[in-house]
């Protein structure tokens, strides 16, 4: 069967997602193309869920650009899209002189950056502001805030799917062809047929750059790990806590609470070849003990609950290495063609400045309709443990299987899971229901609640226990039963 | 010859050493109940266990009832009466002592169900 | 909301749980209530369907279930009240208790509160294995669930970390259903289990146990490929060269258990950094008066023999607590020397006959546990071996005891 639209997006992250949304404002056929089972997979899901101030990013580039514009909406976009959000501040903080300097030098950055509020605190204010940091001083950022990053991406998702585009999860594309003025977009599955192709494929934005007849740009993983740690150490930090940049403005490994009250450690920074690589290392996870015991006092093995790695998708000069802006072009040798290529952090807060810029692209080529029916606000399910007491009962009152709590430790409700189970983006994974739920995520990581996640997996979607997948395509639990 | 063996029948696990001539048992070492004898004596002509397994049942409030055996079997039978163990059906309900093989493979043991399982 | 009145509630309707249940209601305490958030009564047991279970207690071999269905019958033979499918969110310190049910928030004000919540399995995550993240690694228990609860096969290929009991249990459970069990990996130089598991879950079934060897990296981007084990030294760390490829399906996790105090540290009890328990008297109170321990939430047993006893005496004092509304101060701290890990009680009033429960750091032989007051030997045992996987425990007279001095605890050989 061979689909054919308007506009195809290829990749499902937070930038694709956003752009499949900002698109959906107009009246446009929109399709995502997404390799694996669901959105939020690639660095979209893997990242430290921090809302950017601005401040380390060259002046006037469009990463500082983007971020700027990004960190003021987002009290908004939020509220939009009922995403799990904190403008908590943020702490950069030193030991020395050198580390002064730094911080100086980007406090200057980041007023010429638009970025508002920037000041440079004595340990006691930094002691106020979070008592277990570490650091002699500090630059304090207060418009910097941490978000959930997966839900970010899943709500953008949503949001666009609400309004009218499809989603096609496990299609990896593998050719793109243009003829008439009509692209063919190969993945191993099927052909889709487009006018208008967005390449928002992160790692593998220089591959489908490449298939669109651009070539030239080299992307190179920075793989970082990360240490996750218990929600009783959650109680000890108030806001991010990082180390003073190097000089490009990269930071090392850093402390950062979530939205749902763990604590991050991570990441540390090396170059992988493999985009796929998401494993840990202990060499590296010692690193991070060591590393983030400067920023944040109680890295205790006790408080470990789970460990991850992302990899960011940074554009290089090819010969001296350098890292690059981001790049958000419309090219004549690839007409009809959005290239959003080497988008790494800070693209979770650029994501809808970034979207806009390639709707922007797009209206500049040909007329957009608006679409009378674009609704800009998600609403997401309704979460029982962030309810008040008389909230719960009311919850219960009207759906008992709130009064189920499958995930003991997240206290996820079996109407939590249900929904999440038949969430309308339609992908159905272990990993899916935990993006959207937390139900396993917490300190006993599914040894409760993963049993009855499956049952319910089988049970809801009919499915036989040899076609439950975990995460990825071949992520089977489960090899038989055990009686017939 | 001296033989070496950890004591199964509870969670003391004695070790208890034997020494034998052409098969006859000379002496008993450091088993501190009777039973640690037998055991040995046993494992040194015919050695036998229990195994615990799963049933199928159908229209239970869950899929499987526990099964063990009433008594030990020679252990080299464990998986020819694991074979028989697969072939069994039950229906629910099902409660705790039910036989669902009696006298498996003619051994005068018999599997018997552990779990009462209601009907839906 | 309506707010009921109880005696006492017990949190976990578990071995421990329904043996306290009993034990009270034999006392006298008749307006209890047992939380139970399963559809069943029963707890870990329900899964447990290996035998083994009741030699003390019953001198028969039982499976977990039947162990089970012996309490279970008697809670229903008394009609001692209990409720299932409901989860307690919040217990707090003038033991005020809340459970989520489908028919609402439950709300209880119990004079005294039971805390019977069992323990949970250390994970990947906890112990911080690297590699990738495929499926087809279980913890022992949720892969024990999937099998004997479920009818789900979880793979055909297995390796195993670590040698606690229920990873070998499973290597025989699986290995009987078919399974390829290649290994049981132990970073330790002592496996963690009873020796009667390493001989009838593993030798009969020609499984290799291997000390002092960890996994130092699992493959597969979607389902496990295989796994990469090395020696190590006795810091622990990888030997290197050592290395040595596994291919797997499956990676069962046996490496250890958690008791579960999330609700107990909510109520401000003090927990033992060695147990991960509540720091308890002999009475098996808390630092929070009339809130009580027992089971694996106190400490993780080897036997569920000693968990039901634990309960019992446990619930015994609750009795006297509920009637009396206070019980004799425990002032005494239970000391110990560096061959210990831990011991249950940590406090004691020397007054009262308690039994003391306590593990060795290692295995050790013709070894002698000395318990004195003040310099002054009170009680000794001899033991032939004492290993870290089997609790040892002590039963002491108040006859023997003082009341003015600390406990000291030491094992020598």
């Amino acid at each position: 069967m061979t689909q054919q639209f308007d506009v195809l997006i290829i990749g499902a992250g937070a930038v694709g997602s956003a752009v499949a949304r900002e698109m959906a404002r107009y009246q446009l056929k929109i399709g995502v193309l997404e390799k694996e089972m669901d959105v939020a997979c690639g660095n979209s899901g893997r990242n430290s869920g921090v809302l950017h101030g601005g401040f380390t990013y060259k002046t006037g580039s469009l990463k500082a650009q983007c971020c700027v514009e990004g960190n003021r909406e987002f009290d908004r976009v939020a509220r939009e899209l009922d995403v799990p959000f904190r403008r908590c501040g943020k702490v950069v903080v030193g030991f020395n002189e050198k580390d002064m300097a730094s911080l100086k030098r980007f406090q200057a950055r980041g007023e010429a950056n638009g970025a508002a509020g920037l000041e440079i605190i004595d340990k006691k204010r930094l002691q106020e502001l979070d008592p277990s940091a570490g650091g002699e001083f500090a630059m304090y950022s207060p418009n910097s805030g941490i978000l959930d990053p997966i839900a970010y991406n899943i709500a953008l998702a949503e949001n666009a799917k609400a309004n009218g585009v499809d989603f096609f999860f496990d299609q990896c594309v593998t050719a793109i062809e243009h003829t008439d003025g009509i692209y063919a977009v190969k993945t191993d599955r099927d052909v889709f047929k487009t006018r208008w192709v967005v390449n928002c494929a992160g790692l593998y934005s220089g591959v489908i750059s490449n298939m669109l007849g651009i070539g030239g740009y080299v992307i190179r993983g920075f793989k970082g790990e990360y240490i996750v740690l218990d929600k009783k150490a959650g109680a000890f930090i108030n806001m991010p806590v990082y180390p003073a940049p190097n000089e490009n403005g990269g930071f090392a490994t850093h402390a950062v609470p979530t939205v749902d009250g763990n604590v991050l450690i991570g990441p540390d920074s090396y170059i992988t070849e493999d985009f796929e690589d998401f494993g840990v290392t202990s060499k590296h996870i010692e690193g991070l003990i060591e590393d983030g015991s400067k920023m944040f006092r109680y890295v205790k093995r006790e408080y470990f609950i789970r460990n991850f790695a992302g990899i960011r998708a940074k554009r290089v000069d090819p010969e001296t290495g350098e890292v690059l802006d981001f790049v958000c072009e419309a090219r004549d040798e690839a007409p009809n063609t959005v290239n959003l290529v080497g988008i790494e952090s800070p693209g979770l807060t650029s994501a809808l400045p970034l979207a806009r810029r390639a709707v922007a692209l797009m209206a500049a080529r040909e007329e957009l309709k608006p679409n009378p029916n674009f609704n800009p606000v998600r609403k997401a399910v309704c979460k029982f443990s962030r309810m008040s007491l008389a909230e719960k009962e009311e919850l219960i009152k009207k759906d008992p299987n709130y009064g189920e709590i499958v995930c003991r430790c997240e206290n996820v409700t079996r109407s939590e899971i249900l929904a999440a189970i038949h969430n309308p983006l339609g992908a159905c994974t272990v990993e899916s229901i935990k993006n959207r739920t937390r139900a396993t995520m917490g300190r006993c990581q599914g040894g409760y609640c993963e049993m009855r996640i499956t049952k319910m997996i089988e049970e809801e979607q009919q499915k036989k226990e040899t076609e439950i997948l975990y995460s990825r395509k071949n992520s089977y639990m489960f090899t038989g039963k055990v009686r017939k | 010859m001296l033989k070496e063996y950890t004591c199964i029948l509870c969670p003391n696990g004695c070790e208890i050493k034997v020494q034998t001539e052409d098969e006859k048992v000379i002496t008993i070492d450091g088993a501190s109940c009777s039973k640690g004898e037998e055991y040995v004596r046993q494992e040194l002509t015919d050695p036998q266990r229990n195994i615990a397994s799963s049933v199928l049942v159908e229209n239970g409030e869950l899929p499987l009832a526990s099964v063990r055996l009433d008594r030990m079997i020679p252990k080299d039978k464990i998986f020819d009466v694991m074979e028989e163990i697969k072939r069994v059906k039950l229906k629910a309900p099902v409660r705790a002592g039910q036989v669902a093989i009696r006298n498996v493979l003619n051994s005068g043991s018999s599997v018997i169900v552990t779990k009462n399982v209601k009907a839906i | 909301m309506a707010v009921q009145q109880r005696d006492v509630i017990i949190i976990g309707g578990g071995p421990a749980g329904l043996a306290a249940a009993v034990e009270l209601y034999k006392k006298g305490i008749k307006n209890l209530l047992i939380i139970e958030r399963e559809r069943s009564l029963g707890g870990i047991l329900r899964q447990c369907i290996h035998d083994g279970f009741g030699l003390t207690r019953f001198q028969q071999t039982l499976s977990g279930p039947e162990y089970a269905q012996r309490f279970i019958d008697e809670v229903e033979e008394l009609e001692i009240p209990y409720i299932t499918n409901a989860t307690v969110i919040d217990i707090t310190c003038n033991k005020t208790v809340r459970a989520v049910s489908p028919k609402g928030i439950l709300e209880y004000r119990a004079k005294a509160v039971v805390l019977t919540m069992g323990c949970r399995e250390r994970t990947r995550g906890a112990i911080s294995i690297p590699g990738t993240r495929p499926s087809g690694i279980y913890t022992a228990g949720v892969a024990q669930s999937y099998i004997n609860l479920n009818n789900k096969m979880v793979g055909k290929e297995v390796v195993i970390l670590g040698s606690g009991d229920i990873g070998m249990i499973m290597a025989r459970r699986l290995t009987l259903e078919g399974a390829k069990v290649k290994a049981v990996f132990e970073i330790q130089p002592y496996p963690s289990g009873l020796p009667r598991n390493i001989e009838q879950c593993l030798n009969d079934y020609g499984i290799p146990l291997c000390l002092n060897h960890t996994i130092t990296q699992i493959k597969g981007t979607s389902r496990l490929e295989g796994v990469t084990v090395a020696r190590v030294d006795e810091q622990r760390k990888v030997i290197p060269g050592t290395e040595k490829d596994y291919s797997c399906d499956t990676l069962i996790l046996s490496v250890g258990l958690i008791p579960e105090n999330e609700l107990s540290l909510a109520a401000g009890i003090d927990l033992d950094g060695r147990t991960k328990g509540a720091v308890v008297d002999e009475n098996g109170q808390t630092n929070v008066k009339g809130i009580f321990a027992a089971g694996n939430v106190l400490q993780v047993h080897d036997l569920v023999d000693f968990v039901s006893t634990e309960a019992e005496r446990m619930a015994d004092a609750a009795a006297r607590y509920v009637s009396c509304n206070s019980l004799e101060a425990c002032g005494l701290n239970v000391r110990t020397d560096g061959n210990i890990v831990y011991t249950v009680p940590q406090k004691i009033s020397g007054k009262k006959d308690f039994v003391l429960s306590l593990r060795v750091k290692k295995p050790m032989r013709n070894c002698e546990i000395r318990i004195s007051q003040n310099g002054e030997v009170k009680k000794t045992v001899k033991m032939k071996k004492a290993l870290p996987a089997s609790m040892i425990q002590v039963p002491l007279r108040k006859e023997a005891l003082s009341d003015r001095a600390d406990l000291e605890v030491a094992v020598t050989c």
